[in-house]
């Protein structure tokens, strides 16, 4: 079977003529600084408790042998995205030119589809009160700073990394950053198992980051505590 | 243990595992309504599930909405220039539309007394009304990264919980009616039955899929979330009505209301954990 065969028609990496914007995430870079975090909440002002992206981090070894590993983290802008499929009034959209997934905000009836359907969590619902957006009530996620890019500007949180562990580009140009590190580096993509094809690709990451944590073995009754917790705190 | 766990929260919350128990029941009054033409005995039942099945209709659809974050814009999913059909829920949509329409024309059928036109509407109704938990399963097995909700199978459950739960209501309608009772025995016992059954493979495959099926089996079987799945949803709620129902005393007016209303439960407790077992992985990734 030829390769063209086994390609999805939403798919536009490699495809000729189009942009195919990607994220290279060094983590051997990252000091888990969270100013991308920062960045990011800046430049939409989104609320507390929910996150376009975020650090989760690890502490490998054992006292005194201690290391923080970082793992930034973000939608992934999937080549064949679930939560576009999932969607039933095509809120959530792929655009041909860049590979961008964005949401429709003025059509998305709060089905939250995607969110199930998104095997990294990237999505959240927006509360129903925030500072300065009238944009509420709806499924929100990280659009790989389109507004910007489409300025010729690198996303926010690429823009602010002081460690340069972030690099943007268009992956379908083979003279771009992102294309030379994908392809002179092993990378790594979170559960590639789900043939979502994501771009947004790592370097160093550690295995145990990209799986599911092990606080999945504690009891639900104390993990439901915790979560009322961190829910109360910060008011959602 | 030293790691930070980032709580994302669960998509779907409990209003839609009641969601799910509503319709499944709506389902299999709608069945019994288009039975009561093909088996004599069911026909006390006729109308009263017709309109049980239209009056869960209207609960199922307001709860449907009410979980909507937008719950205005749930016109959008009715919008031909919006529908996008490789969404479940778009399927459902128009599903749940068809069937309403259904339903009423089949109602106004019934309050005629046009047998020939009740007869051919029971069946559409039916028909319909087949695809409302064969499309609530379809939802939850098409998102691969969910394990025991990915498995083709599980349309197949809620039908086999459709027809269970309906019988079961069917059964406490029927009250003291021997000869309907003794046909909604079988339907209740082979139902119960199968939901065992099918409860078991799915759970014996889960339980091999991998770190994530395997984290979601150890959630399921262990704390609230197994006494819910294990104690009330297979042992109360499916194997016991089964074991019951065809032990000599099943024929026993007592023992079927007692089994309907543990088949009730039953299937209540498993759409809860059904629903919100799997996602409880899903918040800690």
């Amino acid at each position: 079977m030829s390769e063209e065969l086994r390609v999805s028609p939403i798919e536009t990496r490699g495809l000729a003529g189009k942009r195919r914007f990607a994220m290279v995430v060094d983590t051997r870079r990252c000091i888990g600084c969270m100013a991308c975090q920062v960045a990011c909440k800046a430049e939409y002002d989104t609320p507390l408790g929910v996150n376009r992206t975020w650090v989760p981090y690890k502490v490998a070894g054992k006292y005194p042998n201690v290391k923080k590993h970082f793992l930034p983290r973000l939608c992934n802008h999937c080549d064949d995205p679930p939560c576009v499929r999932n969607c039933p009034v095509e809120a959530t959209f792929k655009v041909e030119d860049g590979g961008f997934v964005l949401q429709r905000y003025e059509r998305c009836i709060g089905c939250r589809s995607c969110m199930a359907a998104c095997p990294y969590n990237a999505r959240f619902m927006l509360p129903s009160h925030r500072t300065y957006t009238p944009i509420t009530n709806v499924v929100d996620k990280c659009t790989f700073c389109f507004h910007r890019v489409t300025q010729n500007l690198v996303p926010a949180c690429v823009q602010t990394c002081i460690g340069r562990a972030r690099v943007f580009g268009d992956i379908n140009d083979p003279n771009s950053e992102v294309s030379y590190l994908v392809a002179n580096n092993p990378t790594q993509v979170l559960r590639p198992e789900e043939g979502t094809k994501p771009h947004v690709f790592y370097i160093g990451a550690d295995r145990n980051h990209t799986e599911f944590g092990r606080d999945a073995y504690r009891k639900i009754e104390v993990m439901e505590l915790e979560r009322a917790a961190f829910k109360n705190h910060f008011k959602i | 243990m030293g790691e930070y766990v980032w709580f994302h929260d669960v998509s779907w919350h409990a209003t839609y595992a009641i969601y799910f128990f509503v319709i499944g029941i709506l389902a299999g009054l709608s069945f019994l309504s288009y039975g009561s033409w093909r088996t004599p005995a069911l026909r006390p039942l006729r109308e009263k599930a017709a309109y049980g099945s239209f009056g869960l209709l209207i609960i199922g659809g307001l709860l449907l909405i009410a979980d909507l974050s937008q719950p205005m814009r749930f016109l959008n999913i009715l919008n031909p220039a919006y529908l996008h059909f490789t969404s479940p829920l778009a399927w459902g949509a128009v599903n749940i539309v068809a069937f309403g329409i259904s339903s009423v024309l089949y109602i106004l059928a019934l309050q005629k007394g046009d047998e020939a036109k009740g007869k051919l509407l029971a069946l559409v109704t039916a028909l319909l009304a087949l695809g409302l938990p064969v499309y609530t399963g379809y939802d939850l097995t098409v998102h691969q990264s969910r394990p025991l909700w990915n498995t083709p199978i599980m349309p197949v459950l809620f039908v086999a919980l459709a027809i269970a739960s309906g019988s079961a209501v069917g059964s406490l309608i029927a009250g003291a009616n021997a000869e309907a009772q003794k046909v909604l025995r079988e339907y209740m016992l082979w139902s119960a039955g199968a939901v065992a059954v099918i409860l078991v493979s799915i759970m014996g495959t889960t339980n091999y899929g991998g770190a994530a099926s395997e984290l979601t089996f150890m959630i399921m079987t262990t704390g609230t979330m197994g006494l819910l799945f294990i104690g009330v949803g297979f042992l109360a709620g499916s194997v016991a009505p089964a074991v019951m129902l065809y032990a000599p005393i099943g024929k026993s007016q007592g023992v079927l209301m007692i089994s309907a209303l543990l088949i009730l439960i039953g299937s209540a407790a498993l759409r809860y954990v059904i629903l919100m077992g799997p996602q409880q992985l899903q918040t800690l990734y």
